[in-house]
């Protein structure tokens, strides 16, 4: 044992297993990052989904629960107290924010609860309390976020609507937070009974009403809750753990997806180094297992020698793997936390032995297979070194790195489903870059040609180790993509969004006013010169049956038009950036004979139900029904900053109903202060400031692809490691090289030139193949997900090979100088 | 002279396959060297001497015939007990030196000892390096030395493990005839002082005439000396 701690020491020394220890680590470390930080990011997910809701059910919708249900569940001995949650413009002085507010009963909340704290942010466990109680009337306890935002400090004072309250505590954590990862506003607790006070919540006004129960007798509540579930009206659904669970699980899966497929880029890179570099270490070792063998050592004991030294490197690389990993993810994890402020919980052991073992296995299957044949070198070999040596094919070798990376994919996923479409995805990846590659290197070499020169020489050297420039072209041309994918994504498809609004385009929202305000508010908006666009009467509507037929839970998955309650409006004109696509517009529609009104619907969400011309809907507003025949289909443009809607009524069809009103207003910088003005005199009126909803997109965005970055980054460390594993092993020859030519008197600048050509080249294609592939990753992305207009990042097209080919080529005369700088008479010593 | 026979060949033949069908390399041959003898192997290039080494080293097997090793009938053997048999008997030095150029001039020589779990190797092995003249060159490593001293370094590892039989191939093949009388000079000392057995392939008569037996190799047939 200690002789093959002996021997790895000297052939670290001799810098043999440098390469293969630093792939190693590398891919342990962005393996462990990655997962480590999953890992607590799914724990807390989960956590906070186990005390989410406060209660063992909630009943939510946006009306209040029945008032018998209470007396019920006090009969059955089941707990209960109530919520209404709500966003509300909060003020403070001259500054204000559109606040998430939950009004909470005595009692809340039955699971769970409330940590507050006296120091606004405080992560540490002694500044944090348990609340025994809820606030107290005339009390807030709101997020930290809010104290900078309104900048006031604990024991100021806060207005919501008509009514102040004093900050008593900041909120550290909550049962039933809003998703951490969603846009809304600060939190504000406050007492219920403060509610009315406030004067903020008025008929037609959007409140989530919450009805929650527990018991510690399981089958008498889950009877309870059987009963309850017929009495519940279209607008109030009721939410288990399970749901709430099921939603966490779908945001988690998505973004485990993308930080899987970059780490399993990374592995892959860093494996491509591992078998390289082991190859090339197993062919410089025959001649030393010879050697020993006849000296005198055994297979058995040449076998255990090596293996012995591949499981000393695993377990020290991974170990150090898993340090980098844990600092990786600590980098990753502080940001989120500075930008969501949520507490992550800690990790379980699983990610760390996990990471460990794969840090074993990537040897086992990316190296061992390279060393495998050293026990059978025969000691012969040390007299005739003509004697051919059995290596192991290199296809052989891809198949096991193949079984490891699909084994690793399904151990870190647990998901085989996922793991497949991945695998499936990174193999068509690599199939298509291969085929470009090797087109693009056969075309090249006929242009390259004419040039004569070191162009020529480059060329040889290209052809003669095809197989690895491929590999070469192929790392670094998945490096740059995925690279210029996320820059372009997280800079210049908001900057493309951005210019595509004009100037003028309204830039706030005002919701949710009163019709009887409505005179006011206009005469406001006129007196400070503020043209609104048309004001639309907006009611809150469940599409229910279709064709007299309910809605299936099928339906609804396809439609987020189904599965919640919608905005709808009633408009004689039509708004200038819509257009009717199929149908006709009030002015010319006549009603069928069954006389119902019509309503419009948006094109996007009639596919999406299937719906056709003629067929009838029938909604249900807060329990009054309405059915309705489909006049149009209409198209229409989100990014115009109008109010828009997917079901727009006839006129006259809502009269029965009471609305509040939407519209949208251009206000410049300089007018600000009209907001503070108008909400003064109308507190019910929430405003949405587009510009500040930007700007937190735009910071959000950027904290969290720098995170996404890093692993990236790594994932480029990973391409270099590769092509320093391939020119490492062209050295000797390249020396050879250079030594002849010199000593037959070629000038140094066409060997130097000779080398930068060769990897400029390489970076070359690397960079056009990435830009190609960058380039359809976004066209999906802008047409599939942001539909926006494609449009081609030009800039990038020149970027992309220029930049590979300088990197690479950099990297590469870096990796190959000594064999410029070495003198021809030692070269040529040596290779003799 | 003692009578015990260190190495014994009794109609060794090998014969290998190619595409033009069976190549005889070796015709019988039969031979004995006795314990501290020493024999120079000569012939041309191609005349089989390196077989010939490499079959009486146990590091090849001959087709038909046996070779027995201080006591060991190697032909009897798989590769594991030969490779046991020359941990304990033999050593080596070659044309090309083969020293591993990642390892100092030190760990070069321990190697050999190391690999038989000898616990006093560092201290061995850096006596065996003075003795051969390079106590300064203890951590220089093989491409920071010349040829010969390359070649010293060799001799040094042949001899720590003290072997009892030495097979040489080509000792001085690669050196200049000035060193390469000084490497001779340098491996019948060590030879004499130690009392090992030698067994060398030369091209050189300088240095077939230092041993004691002499055999010629031809088409792989002794045409002189010792049978």
């Amino acid at each position: 044992m200690m002789l093959a701690i002996n021997l790895l020491r000297r052939n670290w020394r001799s810098g043999e297993l440098k390469l293969l220890g630093f792939s190693l680590l590398l891919a342990v470390a962005v393996l462990s990052g990655i997962s480590i930080f999953t890992d607590r990011l799914e724990a807390t997910l989960i956590s906070e989904s186990n005390s989410v809701l406060g209660a063992d059910y909630i009943v939510r919708g946006s009306q209040p629960h029945n008032s018998d249900w209470p007396s019920a569940a006090e009969k059955d001995n089941i707990q209960q107290t109530q919520a209404a949650l709500f966003a509300s413009m909060v003020f403070a002085g001259d500054e204000m924010h559109l606040a998430s507010v939950k009004a909470v009963d005595a009692g809340y909340p039955l699971r769970g609860q409330f940590e507050i704290s006296r120091v606004p942010f405080a992560m540490d466990l002694a500044d944090i309390e348990i609340a025994k109680t809820i606030p107290a009337p005339g009390e807030a306890w709101v997020d930290s976020r809010l104290l900078p935002l309104l900048k006031i400090q604990l024991g100021d004072k806060v207005a919501v609507g008509e009514y102040e309250l004093t900050v008593t505590h900041v909120l550290i954590r909550e049962p039933d937070s809003a998703n951490p990862f969603s846009m809304t506003g600060a939190r504000l607790i406050m007492n219920i009974a403060d509610l009315v006070k406030t004067q903020v919540v008025q008929p037609g006004s959007r409140v989530d009403y919450q009805w929650l129960i527990a018991s510690d007798n399981n089958s008498q509540l889950k009877r309870f809750v059987e009963q309850l579930k017929p009495q519940l009206s279209k607008h109030q659904r009721l939410i288990d753990i399970e749901s709430a669970q099921e939603r966490v699980g779908r945001t988690l899966k998505t973004s485990r997806q993308f930080l899987l497929l970059s780490a399993v880029i990374a592995v892959l890179l860093a494996g491509v180094a591992i078998a390289i570099t082991a190859r090339q270490f197993s062919a410089r070792h025959t001649d030393q297992v010879a050697l020993m063998k006849s000296l005198g050592a055994g297979a058995v004991q040449i076998r255990t020698l090596y293996f012995a030294q591949l499981i000393f490197l695993g377990v020290i690389a991974s170990l150090i793997g898993l340090g980098f990993g844990e600092l990786l993810q600590r980098t990753v994890a502080t940001s989120l936390q500075q930008v969501y402020q949520i507490r992550l919980g800690t990790a379980s052991f699983y990610p760390y032995g996990l990471s460990f073992f794969s840090g074993l296995m990537c040897l086992v299957f990316f190296a061992l297979p390279a060393l495998w044949h050293l026990p059978t070198v025969p000691p012969l070999k040390i007299l005739r070194r003509e004697l051919a040596v059995n290596m192991p094919q290199v296809w052989q070798q891809a198949a096991l790195a193949l079984f490891a990376v699909l084994t690793l994919v399904i151990l870190f996923s647990r998901d085989l489903e996922l793991a497949l479409s991945i695998s499936g995805a990174l193999l068509a990846v690599i199939f298509v870059t291969i085929i470009a590659a090797y087109g693009l290197l056969s075309l090249s070499k006929k242009m390259v040609l004419r040039l004569g020169g070191f162009w020529r020489l480059a060329f040889a050297n290209l052809q003669r180790q095809r197989g690895q420039s491929l590999i070469q072209i192929l790392v670094f041309s998945i490096a740059i993509m995925l690279l210029f994918t996320l820059t372009i994504v997280r800079t210049s498809l908001i900057e493309e969004w951005r210019v595509q609004v004009p100037d003028d385009a309204p830039n706030h929202f005002l919701v949710n006013i009163p019709p009887a305000e409505l005179p006011q508010v206009q005469q406001l908006l006129e007196q400070a010169k503020v043209r609104p666009e048309p004001l639309y009467p907006m009611m809150r509507a469940r599409l229910t049956h279709i064709n007299d037929v309910e809605t299936t839970e099928e339906q609804r998955s396809l439609s987020n038009a189904l599965r919640r309650e919608l905005n709808v409006t009633w408009a004689d004109t039509l708004a200038a950036d819509n257009k009717i696509l199929e149908g006709l517009w009030w002015d010319k529609w006549q009603r069928s004979a069954a006389n119902l009104p019509g309503v419009s619907v948006e094109v996007n969400t009639a596919t999406e139900i299937g719906l056709k011309l003629g067929d009838k809907l029938q909604f249900s507003f807060g329990g009054l029904l309405l059915e309705a025949e489909v006049a149009s289909f209409r198209s229409l443009d989100w990014r115009s900053m109008r109010p828009n809607f997917f079901f727009i009524f006839e006129p006259g069809s809502l009269d029965a109903y009471s609305p509040t009103f939407i519209t949208s207003i251009y206000l410049p910088a300089q007018q600000k202060s009209f907001i503070n003005e108008l909400l003064l005199d109308h507190p019910t009126i929430l405003v949405m400031e587009l510009d500040r909803i930007i700007e937190q997109i735009r910071s959000i965005v950027n904290q969290v692809s720098d995170g996404v970055l890093l692993v990236l980054w790594l994932t480029l460390i990973g391409g270099c490691l590769v092509l320093l594993a391939a020119v490492m092993g062209s050295i000797a020859a390249r020396k050879q090289q250079a030594g002849l030519l010199r000593a037959l008197g070629s000038p140094r600048r066409l060997i130097v030139g000779s080398i930068c050509a060769e990897f400029a080249i390489l970076g070359f294609l690397a960079g056009l193949i990435a830009i190609i592939g960058t380039e359809i990753l976004l066209i999906s992305l802008q047409k599939f997900v942001l539909q926006t207009p494609i449009q081609p990042h030009y800039i990038y097209w020149l970027l992309s090979p220029l930049s590979g080919a300088v990197f690479v080529s950099a990297l590469g005369y870096i990796c190959c100088r000594h064999t410029v700088t070495t003198p021809p008479a030692v070269v040529l010593r040596e290779a003799a | 002279m003692s009578a015990v026979a260190m190495v014994q060949a009794n109609s060794v033949t090998k014969q290998v396959n190619t595409q033009e069908g069976t190549l005889t390399i070796l015709h019988p041959i039969s031979m004995r060297v006795m314990a501290g003898e020493s024999l120079a192997i000569t012939g041309a290039s191609g005349s089989g001497k390196s077989t010939l080494l490499g079959i009486l080293a146990g590091l090849d097997v001959p087709s038909t015939g046996e070779v027995i090793l201080n006591g060991n009938n190697l032909s009897q053997l798989d590769e594991e007990g030969r490779a046991k048999v020359r941990a304990g008997n033999v050593g080596f030095i070659f044309q090309s030196f083969q020293l591993l150029p990642g390892l100092s001039a030190h760990e070069n020589v321990m190697l050999p000892l190391e690999l038989r779990g000898d616990k006093a190797a560092s201290n061995k092995a850096r006596e065996f390096l003075e003795r051969v003249g390079l106590a300064q060159r203890l951590h220089h490593y093989p491409q920071q030395l010349s040829g010969g001293e390359q070649q010293r370094v060799a001799i040094a590892r042949a001899f720590a493990s003290e072997p009892k039989v030495l097979f040489a191939d080509e000792p001085t093949g690669n050196l200049d005839s000035t060193t390469g009388a000084r490497i001779i000079e340098l491996l019948f000392e060590l030879n004499r002082a130690q009392g090992t057995t030698l067994i060398l392939i030369t091209h050189e008569e300088r240095l077939s005439q230092l041993c004691q037996h002499r055999m010629e190799l031809a088409a792989g047939a002794i045409v002189s000396g010792r049978e």
